[in-house]
């Protein structure tokens, strides 16, 4: 009896643990296939999607080859296609809101975490980052009804007046055109671009800035010397997170950027960019070689895109080398 | 670990069970009627829109429509991926080609007006095909320009910039208008041509009726195009338009209906129901930029009969719903048309 006792004993526990461990072999199996799945099937569907957008811009890139990139033409009735002024759209409307976005950005992150009381700082905050919600679409009808025209009538004007001599100011004030459309990305990027920042200067060490305080440097000193050096490849990240937001608008910058097929020196011309020409023409394309072109502008954008991802990681990690030296 | 492992299957049950409700929800509603799905152009959907409820009524079809754009139209019913597409502009060779045995049959007809926003104006503007193509090649660029006075003696017209507005994406209403300058003016046919969308050299381009209509009704100076019934539900004052009889004619429903009465006794061809820019014996009320728009139909599908059952319905008594929307009936001429083409419709 009792070695029958002893050795259920020692047999149930073993059956227990067995039981335990094929549960958690099972979990852990289970666990590893679901991620496996989840990370293969996201590469899997970038390559897919790549593939298809080229697959289906095939007639196009037939047609006109790589000269594509730099012919600056689109006329759907002789099916004369190229993307240099949607590049060059693309270019420039970004490139401007950053240069606006990014100072803006950093100086209402700096305000919320450095200066300003925290009674203002959070309702001020949430207001920011309240920006990002309102959906491109509204931001661009807001661009047709309001801003634009404010654009055309003040700002513009005010712009020819002080700096007309730039060829960049000259032309006829327009409610629809480059600068709008810049502006409205710039709208678009401040929230996203100034609530990273905000986190990042909260993550600045307490005693390194105090310790700049200590050692007698000014307010500012502190804020350049010690916080943005500290947060500088996280707003370099933060900036082209915004850039790749600007290149990909599509909807907002339709409908203000007056839909031009040339390139302009003024910004006050109409232009467009590559999101935008995809937004507005792939559903009617008459033809074959329009819709193909499309999708040409479509590969061209997402490989911008992804050279703009790959030189932020380059960035990142160069930032981060030099700080870990320091 | 055995907490995440009980949340991870109460979710992937979760997604399971939402997965499968959903679709026993979808499936006694896709069994009930027979369902109809189509796509395309913009300009007929107001019309489109009062044509489920009727047909859903006299047929038990479930119609439903997206409007897409023309293009997206053909390119829908081109890869079957629709019973039937929708588009402003007729099928050019090489669409048809690539339809693979599609029908064009034309089932309603409207007009495209030129809304404007000059002020202090003291009347209706009054334009003919010349001037308005010179205004959106560029060569016309001032409201107080000789050719618009020659036009519009007793109006006050001011010193102000004109600024033509385009449609920015591909839109039949596009095609229309470009089909009628390019009739008009031999320099407008050569430089900018006809097609849902174009290559306009001057001007400010715009997404949607709504977005034209919005810059329209911001700038002062600006001038447009949009589908007559969008004009007048959104009260826009709209020029009449000099036709060849030397009248000048407004989009409405008369307008329309002079501007057809010219077609041939027996339509055999889709070319024939090109009617921008009348003869000058359509009369007077002739309104010159009117067109007809499409549905595109294969001939041999699984959903033949009910796509045939929603277009003879559509050609005959879905007709009494246009007049309200600016849609003039289609003429005896052209339904007779229409019939012949339908009966091409004949199922697998």
């Amino acid at each position: 009896m009792s070695t029958i006792d002893d050795s259920a004993a020692p047999g149930a526990g073993l059956a227990g643990t067995g039981l335990e461990r094929r549960g958690l072999r099972l979990g852990d199996t289970l666990f590893r296939g679901v991620a496996l799945a989840a990370s293969a099937g996201s590469a899997f569907l970038l390559g897919w999607i790549a593939f298809k957008v080229l697959d289906l811009a095939w007639p196009s890139i037939e047609e006109f080859g790589l000269s594509f990139i730099w012919t600056d033409a689109w006329d759907p009735v002789t099916e004369q296609f190229g993307a240099l002024a949607f590049v060059y759209g693309t270019a420039l409307t970004s490139a401007i809101a950053l240069v606006l976005a990014v100072p803006i950005s950093i100086g209402i992150a700096l305000f919320l975490t450095e200066l300003a009381p925290r009674r203002v700082a959070a309702p001020i905050a949430t207001m920011v980052e309240l920006l990002a919600a309102i959906p491109s679409v509204v931001l661009g009808l807001w661009g047709i009804l309001v801003f634009g025209p404010w654009v055309a009538q003040h700002l513009e004007p005010l712009l020819q007046n002080y700096l007309g001599f730039l060829p960049i100011f000259s032309g006829s004030p327009s409610q629809a055109g480059i600068l709008p459309a810049a502006l409205v990305l710039t709208i678009m990027i401040v929230p996203i671009a100034s609530a990273i920042c905000r986190e990042l200067f909260l993550r600045v060490p307490r005693d390194l800035t105090d310790g700049a305080l200590a050692l007698g440097s000014t307010r500012w000193e502190s804020i350049r010397g010690v916080t943005l050096a500290y947060a500088a490849p996280g707003i370099a990240a933060a900036v082209l997170l915004g850039l790749g937001r600007a290149f990909g608008e599509a909807i907002a910058v339709t409908q203000v950027i007056g839909g031009g097929n040339s390139i302009n020196v003024s910004w006050f011309a109409t232009g467009d960019t590559l999101a935008s020409r995809i937004a507005s023409q792939y559903q009617g394309a008459t033809s074959q070689l329009q819709a193909g072109s499309i999708l040409y502008l479509a590969a061209i954008l997402m490989a911008i895109s992804l050279v703009t991802n790959v030189v932020a990681q380059v960035i990142v990690r160069r930032f981060e080398k030099a700080r870990r030296a320091a | 670990m055995k907490k995440a492992l009980v949340a991870t299957f109460a979710l992937a049950a979760l997604v399971a069970i939402a997965l499968v409700s959903g679709r026993a929800a979808a499936a006694p509603a896709a069994t009930q009627d027979t369902s109809l799905t189509g796509t395309g152009s913009s300009f007929v959907f107001p019309l489109v829109s009062k044509w489920i409820p009727a047909v859903g009524q006299a047929y038990g079809i479930n119609l439903t429509y997206s409007l897409t754009g023309s293009g997206a139209g053909i390119a829908g019913v081109t890869a079957r991926t629709v019973d039937f597409g929708a588009s402003d502009a007729p099928l050019s060779a090489d669409q048809l080609t690539a339809c693979k045995s599609c029908v064009v049959i034309p089932w309603a007809l409207s007009a495209t007006s030129i809304p404007y926003n000059v002020p202090g104006l003291g009347g209706r503007l009054r334009i003919d095909g010349a001037t308005l193509s010179n205004i959106y090649l560029g060569k016309i660029t001032n409201w107080n320009d000789a050719a618009i006075k020659k036009l519009n003696p007793k109006l006050s017209l001011p010193n102000l910039k004109i600024t033509p507005v385009f449609r920015s994406d591909s839109s039949g209403t596009t095609y229309n208008f470009t089909e009628y300058l390019s009739s008009v003016s031999s320099e407008f046919r050569s430089k900018v041509g006809n097609n849902t969308a174009v290559n306009f050299p001057t001007g400010v381009g715009a997404r949607g009726s709504a977005g034209v209509a919005g810059v329209v009704s911001k700038t002062e100076g600006a001038l447009t195009y949009v589908d007559v019934a969008y004009s007048l539900t959104n009260h826009f004052t709209f020029a009449a338009i000099k036709n060849r009889a030397g009248a000048y004619a407004l989009p409405g429903l008369r307008g329309i209906k002079q501007a057809v009465s010219q077609l041939p006794k027996k339509v055999t061809s889709l070319s024939q129901l090109k009617i921008v820019d009348p003869p000058k014996s359509a009369g007077k009320q002739a309104y010159p930029i009117s067109t007809f728009t499409y549905v595109i139909v294969p001939t041999n599908s699984k959903s033949a009969g009910d796509v045939r059952k929603l277009v003879y319905w559509a050609v005959t008594q879905g007709q009494q719903f246009g007049p309200p929307l600016l849609f003039q009936p289609l003429p005896v001429t052209v339904q007779a048309f229409a019939y012949r083409e339908i009966k091409k419709i004949q199922g697998v």
